[in-house]
């Protein structure tokens, strides 16, 4: 099919991140090339423009890490781009947020852990709690609108109650509580994150509950634990539909995740094509969109343009191969592969919390993951 | 079903923080930009938006009714539910 326009790029600065979050979404085998220099990220904003763009999302590791942050979000607003800053919010003081502010960021992203410290802390391997609950503080004095994030697994799904009043109490616009979602270090760590089906249930109520409760004050946007639903995520609203990443190294994929998902995909990168050439001519934006592509049950069931077949990273990971129906789907001949997940996790869920923290890319983290891997 | 509160006459609809109001290179129409989202804007959303630079929304509609030739109830009606609408959305702030 013919490439539609994209609307939304997510550029991932750096790799680099001061937190270990075990359900980090860089890649659990980062390649260690060189990241896009300032001027390569400026040609990539442009590029994007010109391609239909009209949002970008900063995003990491941890963007802050890149010191010519202010200068690349000056570039997305000459490229008259909205600019989003997606970040833990370590490294953001109150001269870096009015600096933010002036090269025209117009919101944040803050992620939280938890709203209580100590877990919060140790689910970050480091102390980072106290930084965030600052950092949140100069957003709202640079008057930039603020967003809460929370990443909801099994350790921290029981304090969503609490998590929505921190976002409360820091005067945060929005607030995402997003189930996590198992790929790269989550899926490595899924053990330790899948939360219980109990757990899921009282999530669910107490999020509709307090969107009720905080409507036109708080909006609130829960994302839901997929593994327990019986029809798959629309996911990226169809492959190469809408959204393009660019990753820190100049790769281009269809979704952020697809790098370590599908091994079998090529990306291409900015440094030897234009990122228009890949959205629209690449193999790699190619090979999903449409429906053409798709395998039965999807092929002849009328839901295949709304939910698009689902995650291609999901089957990739789970059945073996990206062309098929995402297994979260009931219709799908290996739905029973997350029916075995959440029967063998269910019961053996007291106390388990042995998850591996992300660690940073050199040779001993490539030996420790080869282990857990092969396992 | 829930009723809402009208808009009174004398509200002064304006874009909520963080919202921009932009025209799309791509399509040429007017669109919303905000954080996580984007909302491709309709002729009526759009003509309404434009006028949203902090006058009461009585005003809007008379501009309104004036440079389209209609009759003012029935577009002072249609602005009240397009901005009720992106009200709840949190994309429009009444002053
Ligand atoms: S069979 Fe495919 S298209 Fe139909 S609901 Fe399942 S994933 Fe969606």
């Amino acid at each position: 099919m013919t490439a539609p326009r994209p609307y939304a790029l997510l550029a991932e600065l750096t790799y680099r991140c001061p937190l270990h979050c075990p359900y980090c979404s860089n890649p659990a085998r980062a390649r260690n090339d060189a990241e896009l220099t300032t001027a390569e990220w400026h040609r990539v904003l442009r590029e994007a423009t010109e391609l239909g763009v009209l949002q970008v999302g900063f995003s990491g590791g941890e963007p802050l890490v890149r010191r010519d942050l202010a200068e690349l979000v000056h570039g997305a607003r000459e490229a008259k781009l909205y600019t989003n800053l997606i970040t833990s919010g370590v490294g953001l003081d109150e001269s870096r947020a009015n600096e933010l502010r002036e090269a025209g960021l117009d919101s944040v992203q803050l992620s939280f852990q938890s709203d209580d410290v100590d877990l919060a802390d140790e689910i970050a391997g480091v102390r980072a709690h106290q930084p965030k609950l600052a950092a949140a503080s100069f957003i709202r004095a640079a008057g930039i609108p603020l967003s809460l994030n929370f990443v909801i697994h099994r350790r921290n799904i029981d304090r969503l109650p609490q998590m929505i009043g921190l976002a409360e109490a820091l005067g945060a616009e929005r607030v995402e509580l997003a189930n996590v979602q198992f790929y790269g270090w989550a899926f490595l760590n899924r053990a330790a994150l899948l939360p219980t089906r109990e757990q899921v249930a009282r999530a669910r109520e107490v999020a509709t509950a307090a969107k009720a409760r905080l409507a036109g004050k708080i909006d609130i946007f829960y994302v839901l634990p997929d593994y327990y639903e019986t029809r798959p995520k629309p996911c990226l609203n169809g492959w190469g539909q809408r959204y393009l990443t660019v990753n820190p190294i100049g790769d281009v994929l269809p979704c952020p995740t697809a790098s370590s998902a599908i091994p079998d995909l090529h990306f291409e990168n900015v440094r030897a094509r234009s990122l228009d050439w890949i959205w629209r001519q690449s193999e790699s934006f190619n090979r999903f969109r449409g429906t053409e592509w798709m395998p039965e049950p999807c092929r002849s069931c009328p839901q295949k343009e709304i939910d698009f077949g689902g995650c291609r990273c999901q089957a990739a990971l789970l059945t073996g191969s990206a062309a098929n129906t995402d297994p979260v789907c009931s219709l799908s001949p290996n739905r029973v592969r997350v029916d075995a997940v959440l029967r063998d996790l269910n019961p053996s869920i007291v106390g388990a919390f042995d998850w591996m923290p992300r660690v940073n890319p050199n040779k001993e983290a490539a030996a420790t993951l080869d282990r857990e891997v092969t396992r | 079903m829930l009723i809402p509160a009208q808009i009174a006459d004398d509200a002064r609809p304006r874009l909520a923080r963080g919202v921009r109001l932009q025209i799309d290179g791509t399509t040429g129409k007017s669109v919303l930009l905000f954080p996580e989202g984007i909302l491709e804007l309709n002729e009526t959303a759009q003509e309404i938006l434009t006028r949203c630079d902090g006058r009461p929304l009585s005003d809007i509609a008379c501009a309104l009714a004036e440079e389209y030739d209609v009759d003012l109830a029935t577009l002072a009606a249609d602005v009240r539910e397009v901005l009720a609408d992106l009200q709840r959305r949190k994309l429009v702030e009444l002053a």
